[in-house]
């Protein structure tokens, strides 16, 4: 959207960015589960944030844009004997960036980050429409003891198609990189920084309905990002 | 319509011109993209134009026109480097709150000591 908002033949002094970024996060509410056992976690699912982003170079020192951390989860449920649904989650950190820089050498920049956070999280259970026959565990049971494995007790009466509970928080984060161009155009951009969000478990939808969802600790957390950054201009 | 593009497509290979001549091989170098490169830097060539530029720079290069090309490319740091070498306006305050933030914050992580769970 921020590219399309700005014309391009006018030296629009635009840059993509694609990378990863590595944090570490408490997940408890997936790790020490004792109902259901969730896939286990790995460096992969729990400490890899994939990095995507676009800027716009408003001022010869700043820079606004949209930056994207995603962490990503998936796997079978095997504790529910009967469905064993697939389960994905999504932890999503969307950052509107400010961002200020200087060259220290025609090669090197510094730059100095600071972001509001408007986090998402996403669970989805495949789960199948009637397992074991009449009388036998549907979509709803299947949800309903994931809810009861974060704390909620059976809060579903009725699953209707949608299949996916979410979550919504603000937060800030500040970060300082060091960027280091190969070609006037092209750099790699490594950052610092920390994660502030105000992540609340209780705080979680589904069909319209409040949720208890896992519990996790996502606050005040260091986080670093290596990017590959391509300037337009 | 149809039958409309089809006849025109008929006369067109009927009637249409005959391959051309072929013009003698230019200096890559000497291509419009690459002046416009040299004065204006890689990064304000129009998107459109961009794979046209990479395609005739390469050539440039093999034809032996690599100085050209890191000229332009040094041409490009230098701007920017004069553009972006020191903080202009407010944007040194903003620069030092990100960096008192961030040195607090790391310093707290650093001397804060963890409650002992019972």
């Amino acid at each position: 959207m921020l590219i399309t908002l700005f014309p391009l033949r006018g030296q629009p002094k635009i840059s993509l960015d694609i990378g990863i970024g590595f944090y570490e996060p408490t997940m408890k509410g997936f790790d020490d589960n004792d109902l259901v056992p969730f896939p286990a976690g790995n460096f992969l699912t729990r400490n890899i944030l994939w990095n995507v982003g676009a800027y716009y170079e408003f001022f010869s020192n700043a820079r606004v844009g949209y930056n994207s951390l995603t962490s990503f989860d998936l796997g079978r449920l095997d504790g529910f004997e009967t469905s064993q649904p697939v389960f994905y989650r999504t932890m999503r950190y969307r950052m509107f960036p400010l961002e200020t820089f200087f060259r220290l050498r025609p090669k090197i920049e510094l730059n100095f980050t600071l972001t509001p956070i408007w986090g998402r999280g996403k669970i989805i259970l495949e789960t199948k429409p009637s397992s074991g026959g009449s009388g036998g565990r549907t979509i709803t049971d299947d949800w309903n003891d994931l809810f009861n494995s974060f704390g909620d007790e059976d809060p579903i009466e009725q699953v209707a198609s949608d299949n996916n509970m979410k979550s919504d928080w603000f937060g800030y984060s500040g970060m300082i990189g060091i960027r280091y161009y190969t070609r006037p155009w092209l750099g790699l951009d490594l950052k610092a920084g920390f994660i502030n969000n105000s992540y609340d478990k209780d705080r979680w939808r589904f069909q319209g309905k409040r949720v208890k969802g896992p519990d996790l600790t996502i606050t005040d957390i260091p986080v670093f990002s290596l990017k590959l950054i391509y300037a337009f201009r | 319509m149809n039958r409309f593009i089809r006849v025109l497509l008929l006369f067109s290979i009927c009637f249409g011109n005959g391959p051309q001549e072929t013009e003698p091989a230019k200096n890559p170098c000497a291509d419009p993209v690459i002046a416009y490169a040299r004065k204006h830097g890689v990064k304000a060539v129009p998107l459109k134009d961009l794979m046209h530029y990479y395609r005739t720079a390469k050539n440039c290069s093999k034809a032996g026109g690599e100085e050209v090309i890191q000229q332009i490319r040094l041409n490009e740091y230098t701007r920017d480097y004069r553009q972006s070498g020191t903080m202009a306006g407010w944007t040194s305050t903003h620069a030092v709150c990100v960096g008192v933030v961030i040195f607090y914050y790391f310093l707290g992580l650093l001397i804060s000591s963890k409650p002992k769970s019972d």
